[in-house]
């Protein structure tokens, strides 16, 4: 796709001068980027570099001190996270964020709670409606099940399952949202080559058949090669490259990042 | 027998059903014949003499029930969204004042004050959540302990209220609906105790609480609840108001003790601060931690737990002399008495079961359910 400013297409998501201070720490630097419909775009750098902190504040979890963030052409910045989840920003967490004691169907469900409307007096009825959508809801999350492969584990608590297959839950909840721009952070962190593999290929399958960009996070620079649209790197929360993967891997502010400069 | 096919679910409205398993189907009927014949059986002697023996009176059962509904209340507020709170006595007196008051003064019926206990309940807990529950974890068990003496100021002091510390009859709330007054109750030309009327009363309450509670944590409300337990800020990105859902817990918790508290004054017919001070908090969380933390028939169980069990114990210490406790039949010396000896087991079975079974008697059930699902193999 290349760098793809100039092909005439409306990004989805636009963050201009995106900056954000902790105390003397300056997280991120005026940090500037988009992500075109369907795009599979990453952010790379080494750790501590801002590349959480971007999505805390696409999330609305942390809000920054300067800069925009447009989804779709509304402004995310000073947004509660919950309407930044109504307007269909779905997220996976660096180190789970999962709810433990719950079964799978159940995390899952809880993907869809803003695609469905039962409040606590009809659910405590048991109304027609709410009873209807629960089962209409039970339907689309099977469909996830399926397209995840997590069959077996319907009932299993997702605190007693393997780290890998927890990873892979809390993708499908973030696909129950049905969201218009998916948030990835470190989906394969931890994991070994077949379960990379597997995490890969559903990644593919959620960017490339049901059409969501994805803003991956990952420390995985083969897969990050190999998967992505466009790639950004930051290093000390200031984005040092933009552009197709092979471009960035042989920038030499990117590789003096990861390796020190030559002295 | 019936074989496995007949388990098979092809429809996720299977999957949904309560009661899904024929297992399950049979003992719902035997809880229905349980509550509708155990004050029946009640009247006839030998019964009677067998589990009045044991301490299990119709009344101690009564008692029961009301627990079980005010446990149920605290469950979905501290199991099932992780908020302890230590003022839920509080609002089990908020009912039991409005219910003497509304009786006494305006004399309302049945159908009006309880569901009036159940609002004011509701009401307060909305003013009071939001402060609360901006605070979390050992801090709002400080908040809700501060609660609780702030309500035992106010019991104490309204006197045109609450009648002070002497405490107010509750007597005049009415118990009819329609023509069956379960204070003197005839069914079919014969007369039944009041303890036989309310136990068909307070136990159909724990019935239609348990479906409540139950329909609202199996549907997408309770789900956030739960979500907001597990993980709050992964519950606030998939869209869940923890705010929202956090106050709405603690306003429905508070409505359901406050029903709880409105049966309460009606079958003890005299209500005064001490039946609402912290003593009677911390026996909800025991209830609640005996039973099993976010579970609807873990309340229940709980309550039976420890509604019963002292009971059992003075029912015991009459027939047996217990070493080193003193007043029981045994009589002189020793250095317990049996209330303190009550006591001692309580805070016995709650460290133990936090150590051994955080998930209370319910998580041995489990466990337990478990076992027999896969016998004859171990895994």
């Amino acid at each position: 796709m290349g760098d793809s400013t100039t092909n005439g297409v409306d990004p989805i998501l636009e963050a201009d001068d995106l900056t954000l201070r902790f105390g003397g720490v300056t997280a991120l630097d005026n940090v500037s980027f988009h992500v075109n419909p369907g795009e599979l775009f990453a952010v790379i750098g080494p750790n501590g570099a801002g590349k959480t902190s971007i999505f805390n504040c696409l999330n609305g979890v942390y809000r920054p001190e300067r800069g925009s963030i447009r989804l779709e052409g509304w402004e995310v910045v000073g947004q509660r996270p919950v309407a930044i989840a109504r307007r269909g920003i779905g997220r996976t967490f660096q180190n789970l964020g999962l709810f433990m004691n719950l079964d799978l169907i159940d995390n899952l469900m809880l993907g869809r709670h803003l695609q469905m409307k039962t409040g606590f007096l009809a659910g405590a009825l048991w109304w027609g409606r709410a009873r209807r959508e629960e089962v209409e809801n039970r339907g689309r999350v099977e469909e996830i099940i399926e397209l995840l492969e997590l069959q077996t584990q319907r009932y299993t608590p997702v605190g007693l399952l393997p780290y890998g297959l927890q990873k892979r839950v809390e993708l499908g909840r973030a696909l129950a949202m049905e969201p218009r721009l998916l948030l990835l952070d470190e989906p394969v962190a931890g994991m070994n080559l077949e379960e990379t593999e597997d995490m890969a290929r559903y990644i593919i399958e959620v960017n490339h058949e049901l059409g969501v960009p994805v803003i991956l996070v990952e420390h995985d620079m083969a897969m990050v090669m190999d998967i992505a649209d466009r790639v950004m790197a930051l290093d000390f929360g200031m984005a040092i490259a933009t552009g197709n993967p092979a471009d960035v891997q042989s920038n030499p502010d990117v590789i003096a990042a990861y390796l020190g400069e030559p002295s | 027998m019936s074989g496995p096919w007949k388990d098979l679910k092809v429809r996720y409205q299977d999957d949904l059903r309560l009661f899904g398993s024929p297992t399950l189907r049979l003992g719902l009927v035997a809880l229905v014949l349980a509550y509708l014949f155990i004050p029946v059986w009640w009247e006839t002697f030998p019964v009677t003499r067998l589990i009045e023996g044991w301490g299990l009176t119709m009344t101690t059962l009564n008692y029961v029930g009301i627990f079980a509904i005010g446990a149920l209340g605290l469950n979905l507020l501290t199991g099932y969204t992780g908020q302890v709170s230590l003022g839920h006595s509080v609002f089990v007196g908020v009912g039991a004042y409005f219910a003497a008051y509304a009786g006494a003064t305006w004399d309302l019926p049945f159908w009006l004050w309880l569901p009036g206990a159940t609002l004011l309940g509701f009401a307060v807990g909305v003013l009071i959540g939001p402060f609360a529950l901006r605070l979390r974890g050992n801090y709002l068990v400080v908040v809700t302990l501060g609660l609780v003496f702030v309500g035992d100021h106010v019991f104490r002091n309204w006197r045109s209220v609450t009648g002070g510390n002497a405490g107010v009859s509750v007597s005049k709330a009415p118990l009819e609906v329609g023509p069956i007054d379960f204070r003197d109750l005839t069914l079919f030309g014969h007369g039944f105790e009041k303890e036989q009327g309310f136990f068909w009363l307070i136990w159909g309450f724990v019935a239609i609480t348990a479906l409540l509670v139950k329909n609202i944590v199996r549907t997408r409300p309770g789900r956030a609840l739960q979500a907001v337990r597990d993980r709050d800020i992964a519950a606030e990105i998939i869209g869940i108001d923890l705010f929202r859902y956090k106050t709405m817990a603690f306003a429905i918790s508070s409505a359901i003790a406050a029903m709880a508290g409105g049966l309460y004054g009606t079958l003890q017919a005299y209500v005064s601060p001490i039946d609402f001070g912290l003593g009677i908090a911390i026996q909800y969380i025991a209830i609640i931690i005996l039973g099993g933390l976010g579970t609807v028939h873990g309340s229940i169980i709980g309550a039976l737990f420890v509604g019963a069990l002292p009971r059992v114990i003075d029912g015991l210490a009459k027939d047996f002399d217990i070493p080193a406790v003193g007043g029981d039949k045994g009589g002189s010396g020793g250095i317990l008495s049996v209330s303190s000896l009550n006591q001692i087991i309580f805070g016995l079975l709650i460290a133990g079961f936090l150590l051994l079974e955080p998930r209370g008697i319910a998580g041995i059930w489990a466990r337990v359910k478990a076992y027999f699902k896969a016998w004859p193999f171990s895994y």
